[in-house]
């Protein structure tokens, strides 16, 4: 520890600090544009200079260690003209524009130069212009207006790890350009909005549309990925203006997804459903709430009673809320019906008895950056779970080996050390191979279960090397992520990886769908389970029998089927043959126009309050940051009211926290008791296909929210939908690059573009869900045909 | 038969001989009185309805007679509407005894003085009414309050009248005029000073005017015992209010400042030369004077107080009156020239 | 008047104030004076205003109706920033605005209730671009309930309406600002 003072204050520090980094934790606050605490140190703007006792010149607070003794002046006389100074040489090229900045009112530069600038400027020579950069649909930019402190360059190349933005040129005439014109690619590259001290860079679909000082800040938790990032949401007149990251070390430190950040731009989308609407003889009626509850519950009443609760579902989007989840399954199991599910994209159910309390991760999200290998099983982080990805580059920059398996070369800002790309098909033999190199090393006989499948597999260099490393660098850690349990033989990935875990001390984490998953499975909204685990006398079905066997009546809870599931050509077929579809839902879409009976206008995430239970198991509650619209009800709500109406038990509650300190109650009294990995089921064989169907949800197509956000489709117009093949796939099938071809899949077919896409395997073409235009394709790893 | 039908008609004609010209003169008083106010308070007045603002007051008469008579319903009906019209018939009654000129009266009555005396102090009894049945807290205060001033100032009023009727030896209006021919100097004004004045204040407390009209006090007690009213109920208040100023300043001349009689009597040249002058014209002027003069003292002088009015009444005026009834006596008893002996 | 002194009279002064007094008050001395006042002003200078024919001086800073101004060009000056919007007292001013389709910073709503506009020129001070200006109309109504509310339209034809106006009395006023 170094003694120092720093304003006349004595302080005791680690050395290695640089001065501001003390001053910042004893509370002094030294000016400054380019210091950031997640970024390296540039001490380019030179605003930070102070006065240190016995140095000459004023030196920068941010890139000065302190030292033993040291005495520093941040408010002495000599400091305040030299921060003057540099506000003055900062302001001689910087455009008086205030009044048509967005950043105007939230302005590092505005404050200070408040602070410290004069009212009138010695420079009379003309000033600088720098032409605007074209970084997309989310980043709008004045570069006229930039101070050259680097931040936006140094978290694409430090935190971000794509170098995007970089300077060219030098002195006066230095630029923050995109390299070679492209526009901003990162799926975090919002950040660079925060992180900008000026209007260089500002929020494009925000752009000149509110006032820093007209919002009102709200606090709420992201809703489109496991990690429940912590969010600030600003609000105008019950309106979202936009939302904003809030800092929260332990799981999205201060950065924010685009998608999370952006997603809000489809709060107002037009297809808003305003009141509840019921379909009679094939004419959609708006009526009250009343008649629509009452009429749903007698219909649904009537298909358990005379068709058996067996021909009901309940299906629920797992971005549900843990209050929305419970409900769900208390009413549908309260009016008999146990067949319950949220795994709206899985397949694979085999293990679901052998599935621990909730799926997520055993690591806590902060702790990915110390562990010291990782290996990432049909997962694409970086879309999936941005910030996720984030950590693992840290973890990886501070030496973690990283591996993954997938079936396509995803692009990851890390390195990693090996990567297997193979047929998915083969992802459970790829990682048997792994586990076959260990037992081969350490001499261990195999488990009866797999001893037979493993003997066929040839153990290849790559694998070897990633056992070795799994096993010798601790800790480590194994994460299965989208691909990983969408597969058809999910079960087997899972009992793998935790076969895997065992042998090498490693930790298995799921990385799971939706904000709530963990949730979920909390609420006991799966048909195998009740609330917090609890044994059920009445088994259901899982969401892959209760669409391949369809039923007569379907409750579907904030899912838009044919774009969330799986199946989309089964889910279709089933609900168009049933008697009854209650969709509670925020939207109005053509396609629940046309199947649904009964439509129930439920709030979005933003108007509804609620608990997020994150992978890590944080539960996360948050209240509505806005009020819902017209005859809109949080689905918590609806979903009592209902519970009322059917005369349900234990129905009244008056707010959501209520449901969740009855969850929490009902989890301290009861812990579920698994049995010991029931022996891993595992199956290696499988069919091949001759063309086999990859399935993903791209980033900005999770889920109906993100779908309608509309700047973000416009980023991710790289990502559009297409029939995604390696060229030498198109020379096969004598295929055009860029030309329309037609996928034929389960009988029904649907023309894409065909794009060529060098990550895809042989013998798969990547055909992605979650769009209209492949509504009408079947399984997600199913065979498909492709012809011109 | 047909005589005694004429003599009604007669009788008719002359009433309406008075009422009507004194009907427009009230009129146009309230328009000198907006008029001569506006100007002592450096405005112009009303000057938008015709020229000079001259049809303004039948403007607001109209506009009075088109507004709608609210009676509420807590009050008592019957003396709600009964109130005005017992205010504004004993002021015009007491013009019948009024002489205008050595011959032209309505009635020519011994007992005048008496007889107006009769009558303005029963107005008093239209405003107790009209506070009482208005069953209204403001209202009542406002009819207590003149009840109680009416009451105390006809005293002082009374012996000022005394003094007056042992100067004239007369209670016949007439006959006190004539008894102070002789000039200005023989018109009691200067024999009877103080009975003057305290006739003068006495006069502006009957009539409720300011500085006296603590009965209708705006700032305290909104209108007084008229605050329920409204419309022609309201306008007969007021029409009555403006009758009886006229009838004390027309009593005030013909008391103290020698009727019709010419101001210029007994001067030589000046008299021949102002005999054409109908004594009419000079009753109108003076009493002008006096109206001009009611004016000018609401323009000048704030509000009293309840409890000075109560004073300066039973402290000041009617000790005074007294002391100068006995002054006037022992004048006419010693025989006092020039006006008693 | 005669000398009153107490010396004349050879009385003590304090019984000559009282007797001074007495007189004083028994003859209305001081009525008669305040009545002198009165009389007075009945015969001074009118100062009455007649309103529709003759209206008094305003100064070029009267602030009256609110005006929206453009160049010459044509082109609006507002630009959005919504400093009148934040600065304002009585929160008269609401203000909505989107890039336009030429990328610049304007307005979609700059609405005005004057119901709640207390004119005290705040909006105009604090607008960088002079596009907010208090005319020196004062002569307006409203006849129905939301004409109170000035749309930017509205504010716009007004400023159109009174421009010459306005821009004299901001060159007149210039020199001191």
């Amino acid at each position: 520890m170094i003694e120092l003072e720093i304003d006349g204050k004595k302080v005791e520090a680690e050395p290695g600090n640089m001065i501001i980094q003390v001053a910042d934790a004893m509370g002094v606050y030294i000016p400054r544009f380019c210091y950031h605490k997640k970024l390296s140190i540039a001490a380019n703007c030179r605003m930070c200079l102070v006065e240190v006792e016995k140095i000459g010149k004023p030196v920068p607070a941010c890139a000065t260690p302190i030292s033993q003794g040291m005495r520093v002046f941040t408010k002495s006389e000599k400091a305040l003209a030299a921060q003057r100074a540099v506000m003055e040489f900062l302001l001689i090229n910087h455009p008086l524009d205030c009044p048509i900045c967005d950043q105007g009112g939230e302005c590092e530069l505005q404050d200070l130069a408040l602070g410290y600038g004069d009212d009138l400027s010695r420079y009379t020579e003309g000033k600088r212009a720098v032409d605007d950069e074209n970084l997309g649909s989310l980043i709008a930019t004045d570069m006229t207006r930039c101070i050259h402190c680097t931040r936006c360059v140094r978290f694409g190349t430090e935190v971000a790890g794509m170098r995007e933005l970089g300077t060219v040129w030098r002195g006066e005439h230095m630029e923050i350009k995109t390299f070679v014109g492209k526009s901003l690619t990162s799926e975090v590259s919002g950040n660079i909005i925060d992180l900008c001290p000026v209007g260089a860079l500002t929020s494009k679909p925000y752009r000149y549309t509110a006032r820093a000082w007209e919002l009102q800040q709200r606090y709420t938790i992201a809703p489109h990925d496991c990690l429940g990032s912590h969010l600030n949401v600003h609000v105008r007149r019950n309106e979202v203006m936009r939302v904003v990251p809030r800092e929260s070390e332990a799981i999205n430190e201060t950065w924010l997804s685009d998608r999370d950040r952006f997603s809000y731009t489809g709060l107002k989308s037009e297809d808003r459903l305003n009141q509840p609407m019921i379909k009679q003889s094939g004419h959609w009626q708006s009526v009250s709430w009343e008649v629509a509850l009452e009429y749903m519950l007698e219909a649904l009443k009537k298909v358990i009673a005379v068709q058996g609760p067996e021909q009901a579902a309940g299906i629920i989007s797992p971005s549900a809320t843990l209050e929305e989840s419970y409900l769900f399954q208390r009413l549908l199991r309260g009016l008999g019906c146990p067949n319950i599910d949220h795994r709206l994209r899985q397949i694979d159910f085999a293990d679901q008895d052998s599935m621990p309390l909730y799926p997520g991760l055993k690591v806590k999200i902060a702790d990915l950056e110390q562990q010291r290998a990782v290996l990432i099983i049909g997962a694409n982080v970086r879309q999936e779970q941005p910030l996720l990805a984030l950590r693992l580059r840290k973890a990886n920059l501070k030496g973690a080996q990283i591996f993954c398996i997938n079936p396509i070369d995803y692009q990851v800002n890390f390195n990693l050390n090996q990567k297997l790309i193979c047929h998915p098909t083969l992802l459970p033999e790829m990682l048997a191979g792994i586990i076959k190199a260990i037992l081969v090393k350490q001499a261990i006989e195999a488990p009866t279960t797999i001893a037979e499948q493993l003997k066929s597999i040839q153990v290849t260099e790559q694998q070897q090397a990633i056992a070795e490393a799994l096993s010798v660098n601790q800790p480590s850690t194994i994460l299965l992520g989208a691909i990983a349990q969408q597969h058809p033989q999910a079960a087997t990935l899972r009992s793998l990886a935790s076969l895997l875990a065992e042998l090498t001390g490693a930790s298995v984490n799921l990385l799971t769908e939706g904000a709530n998953t963990a949730g979920a499975w909390l609420a006991g909204a799966v048909p195998h389970r009740g609330a917090v685990g609890l044994t059920q006398d009445k088994l259901g079905q899982t969401i892959a029998e209760l669409f391949a066997e369809p039923r007569k009546a379907y409750v579907l809870f904030n899912v838009e089927p044919a774009q969330d599931c799986a199946n989309p050509k089964q889910v279709t077929k089933a609900l168009q043959q049933a008697d009854l579809v209650v969709a509670l839902t925020p939207y109005n879409t053509p396609y629940l126009q046309q199947h649904a009976d009964v439509l129930l206008p439920i709030a979005h995430h933003a108007e509804t309050s609620g608990t997020y239970v994150n992978a890590e198991g944080e539960w996360q509650s948050f209240a509505a940051v806005v009020s819902a619209p017209e005859q809109v009800k949080p689905g918590w709500k609806v979903l009592r009211v209902l519970g009322n109406l059917a005369d349900l038990a234990d129905f009244n509650y008056t707010a959501s926290t209520e449901i969740r300190d009855e969850l929490q109650g009902m989890l301290a009294n009861h812990s579920l008791k698994v049995a010991k990995q029931v022996q891993p089921r595992i199956n290696l064989a499988y069919t091949k296909h001759p063309l086999t169907r990859i399935t993903e949800w791209p980033m900005y197509r999770v889920d109906g929210l993100v779908r309608r956000a509309l700047p973000l489709q416009q980023a991710a117009s790289h990502d559009s939908v297409g029939i995604r093949i390696n060229s030498k796939m198109i020379e096969q099938l004598q295929l055009a690059a860029g030309g329309l071809a037609t996928v034929e899949q389960a009988g029904e077919s649907v023309t894409l573009p065909v794009i060529l896409d060098e990550r895809i395997p042989q013998g798969c073409a990547l055909i992605a869900g979650g769009f209209a235009e492949t509504e009408v394709l079947a399984e997600s790893f199913g065979a498909i045909t492709i012809h011109v | 038969m047909f005589d005694s039908i004429f003599a009604i008609i007669w009788i008719f004609i002359k009433i309406i001989a008075i009422v009507l010209p004194l009907l427009l003169c009230v009129a146009y008083l309230t328009y000198a009185e907006r008029k001569v106010i506006g100007y002592m308070q450096g405005r112009i007045g009303p000057n938008r309805v015709g020229i000079l603002g001259l049809g303004q007051p039948f403007a607001d008469f109209l506009k009075l007679l088109c507004k709608e008579i609210i009676i509420p319903s807590a009050s008592n009906r019957y003396l709600f509407i009964i109130a005005p019209i017992l205010t504004i018939a004993p002021a015009l009654a007491a013009w019948s005894v009024i002489p205008f000129s050595q011959d032209i009266v309505l009635a020519n009555v011994n007992a005048g003085v008496l007889f107006i005396f009769a009558m303005s102090s029963l107005g008093v009894y239209g405003v107790l009414i009209a506070g009482w049945a208005s069953n209204s807290k403001y209202a009542f205060f406002g009819a207590l309050r003149a009840a109680a001033q009416t009451i105390s100032y006809e005293i002082a009023m009374g012996f000022a009248l005394v003094g007056v009727l042992l100067a004239a030896g007369s209670v016949n209006l007439q006959e006190i005029v004539l008894a102070q021919q002789g000039g200005l100097w023989h018109w009691y004004w200067l024999p009877l000073l103080p009975l003057f004045v305290i006739f003068w204040i006495a006069g502006m407390a009957e009539t409720n005017r300011a500085p006296f009209d603590v009965a209708e006090g705006e700032s305290e007690i909104v209108a007084g015992f008229h605050v329920e009213y409204a419309g022609m109920s309201f306008a007969v208040f007021f029409l009555a209010e403006y009758t009886s100023m006229i009838l004390i300043s027309i009593l005030t001349v013909l008391f103290f400042l020698g009727g019709w009689l010419s101001p210029f009597e007994g001067i030589p040249g000046l008299q021949t030369a102002f005999a054409f002058v109908p004594g009419f014209v000079w009753l109108v002027i003076k009493t002008c004077f006096f109206l001009l003069l009611y004016l000018w003292i609401r323009a000048t002088f704030p509000r009293y107080r309840y409890d000075q009015i109560m004073r300066l009444g039973w402290k000041i005026l009617i000790p005074v009156a007294l002391l100068w009834v006995i002054v006037v006596s022992a004048a006419i008893i010693c025989k006092i020239g020039p006006w008693f002996s | 008047m005669m000398p009153l002194t107490s010396e004349w009279l050879g009385v003590n002064e304090k019984i000559m104030n009282k007797l001074k007094h007495f007189f004083k008050s028994f003859l209305l001395w001081e009525l008669l004076v305040g009545l002198k006042l009165t009389g007075r002003y009945l015969f001074s200078k009118k100062i009455t205003v007649q309103f529709p024919e003759e209206e008094t001086p305003r100064s070029a800073r009267f602030r009256g109706l609110l005006a929206l101004r453009r160049y010459p060009n044509g082109e609006e000056r507002c630009i959005a920033c919504k400093l009148c919007e934040a600065v304002c007292p009585a929160l008269a001013i609401t203000i909505e605005a989107e890039p336009r389709a030429d990328g610049s910073r304007r307005t979609t709503k700059y609405e005005v209730d004057f119901f709640k506009c207390i004119y005290c020129g705040f909006c105009e001070e604090s607008c960088p671009v002079d596009s907010i200006v208090a005319t020196s109309q004062m002569h307006y109504h409203f006849e129905k309930r939301g004409e109170n509310i000035f749309t930017k339209e509205k504010l716009l034809a007004v400023g159109d309406k009174y421009e010459k106006e306005i821009a004299a009395n901001r060159t007149k006023d210039s020199a001191y600002r």
